[in-house]
């Protein structure tokens, strides 16, 4: 196909969309970049060029422990997020006639709600003096309250699971809308029962869905730094909480910068591999 | 026959499970906004006192107002940068338009702790204290994003013809803008502008780090959260959650596959 270009006075209409990205993408991801080169000396940052950030980073077991527990999380928190959210929009997409225009709505309503609100929710579910345990003490079942439900990885991986769920809701509903019915009335007229028809139909013609909903759950999951903080305790420390911290009271902020490159070249890797495979359409913000 | 009968029935207990999943929480922060006591078990009567205590405290109050300032500034940006540029990336065409495209969407898709830390590190560097115009910063980082995607969907079912149609019959670009794509993509307009509130109204992650002592109100409800789960945070959850609630139902009549249909039937006026 032969590449055109917009006259001129087209083109100039992208300027202020421009000066947008520049000034808050480009500039702050590239100097962060720079900075993650920076040292810290007394309580300045040096703009002396080093790289002993990244060799921190790789050579102290510590953190790139910390990036490996908080992925295998994520990635457990993905396959909780598909688990729930798959059966859902397959659910919606097929299996109801009446209401679907509702049912679609109360699965992504939670998206919308507030963040905080959610988190301030499950801490009062889980806490020691929480819903759960108030049921069980007061039901006679145990006497002392359940302490595995706060303060842990469980916590994270039930919170952010909760949060992800219309994340892979919606790409996946969105490719299972686009499975044209008729196909599936001949797989039927073939003699396929429903499985073999999910199996060898459905599921294939949704897996760009199915992917791109659970890379946004990882994505979420692997950026977090507030779930961990109010509900992982000292066990739970994610990768997020460590970016954070160099922000925070370790005041190292060009190694909070190296980490964080570290968390955007994890992303955009992820993001760079899936987009072919992947649907980029029906995202989160889509209609 | 039974088998996937059986096998629908499954499945069908098995979404009502999540629903159940997904709203429980939020059903819990209701109730407990209203007990006079902090347990649910044996709860007992129903007071309005921890609301009443909401309006009682100053700071608050100024977080919330501080929350809706930001937003609507934040949105009224957001709707001129996001309407302009999803027309520029619609209609133009150039080298590296897929680029530009997948940059304009990385404040929504990077983990926003990136977006907040990368925003702070530009402005220290340049010596700009923390003030709700860093806030505001940030919060159009992500609403443009929004908004833009939004507007772009819009106008890729709206197609071109009607601009042609309408230059064709002598309107000039403003006239036609005026006349025959802004009515047309109006409902849009609404629609993304309630969506990038909702985003704004309860952004954390990134405001967090923008924030200085002018604070917005789920900054400041963090803060509190700091000293455990007063009966007050949850009144204040509460009202959060029925505003959002309320919000997304509006924005659901402007937006998506159904917008134009709404609006054929929507009474004139």
């Amino acid at each position: 196909m032969e590449k055109r270009i917009s006259p001129p006075r087209t083109l100039l209409r992208g300027v202020p969309m421009a000066v947008w990205m520049l000034l808050l993408v480009l500039v702050p991801l590239g100097y962060t970049f720079v900075t993650s080169f920076f040292q810290v000396e007394g309580l300045q940052i040096a703009a002396k060029v080093t790289l002993k950030n990244y060799a921190l980073f790789f050579t102290d077991p510590m953190y790139s422990g910390i990036l490996a527990k908080s992925m295998l999380l994520s990635l457990a928190i993905a396959v909780l997020g598909v688990l729930a959210g798959y059966p859902l929009a397959y659910l919606v997409s097929f299996r109801v006639r009446r209401g679907r225009q509702a049912l679609f709505m109360l699965s992504i309503i939670p998206l919308w709600v507030s963040y905080l609100v959610r988190i301030i929710a499950w801490r009062t579910i889980l806490g020691n003096k929480g819903v759960i345990n108030s049921a069980l003490v007061a039901s006679g079942l145990i006497h002392e309250p359940l302490t595995f439900l706060l303060y842990n990885r469980f916590a994270i991986a039930v919170t952010l699971t909760y949060i992800c769920i219309p994340f892979v809701f919606i790409p996946v509903y969105t490719a299972l809308e686009k499975i044209p019915r008729n196909i599936l009335e001949a797989s039927s007229d073939l003699g396929a029962g429903e499985m073999r028809t999910f199996v060898s139909i459905v599921l294939p013609l949704s897996l760009p869905g199915l992917v791109t909903g659970f890379i946004f759950a990882f994505i979420i999951a692997l950026g977090d730094y507030i779930i961990p903080q109010q509900l992982g305790g000292t066990q739970g420390i994610m990768f997020g909480n460590l970016i954070w911290s160099q922000f925070g009271f370790a005041f190292n902020w060009p190694f909070g910068a190296a980490l964080s490159f570290i968390l955007l070249a994890i992303t955009v890797t992820i993001l760079g591999l899936t987009s072919r495979f992947g649907s980029t359409e029906g995202g989160f913000i889509g209609e | 026959m039974s088998s996937r009968r059986k096998r629908g029935i499954v499945l069908k207990a098995y979404g009502f499970l999540v629903y159940f999943f997904l709203y429980l929480p939020l059903l819990i922060v209701l109730v407990f906004s209203f007990s006079p006591t902090k347990t649910i078990v044996g709860m007992s009567g129903f007071t309005l006192k921890w609301y009443q205590e909401l309006f009682r405290d100053g700071n608050l109050m100024a977080a919330f107002v501080h929350t809706l300032l930001i937003g609507g500034a934040a949105v009224g940006i957001a709707i001129v940068l996001g309407t302009a540029g999803a027309f520029f990336v619609s209609r133009a065409s150039f080298p590296g338009k897929s680029v530009f495209r997948t940059l304009v969407l990385l404040p929504y898709i990077l983990p926003g702790i990136l977006m907040g830390i990368s925003i702070l590190v530009v402005i220290k560097a340049l010596g700009i204290p923390l003030s709700p115009l860093t806030v505001l910063l940030g919060h159009v980082s992500f609403t443009v994003p929004v908004v833009m995607f939004q507007i772009m969907s819009r106008i890729a079912r709206m197609g071109p013809n009607y601009q042609s149609a309408a230059m064709d019959l002598g309107a000039n670009p403003v006239q036609t803008f005026w006349y025959v794509t802004l009515p047309m993509i109006r409902t849009a307009i609404i629609g993304a502008a309630l969506l990038a509130f909702t985003v704004s109204f309860d952004e954390i992650v990134i405001s967090y780090f923008l924030t200085g002592t002018w604070m917005t109100l789920p900054v400041y409800i963090y803060g509190m959260m700091r000293y455990g789960l007063s009966p007050k945070v949850y009144a204040i959850s509460a009202i959060i959650l029925l505003l959002s609630l309320a919000l997304i139902m509006l924005m659901s009549r402007y937006t998506g596959r159904y917008a134009e249909v709404y609006r054929a039937r929507a009474p004139k006026g």
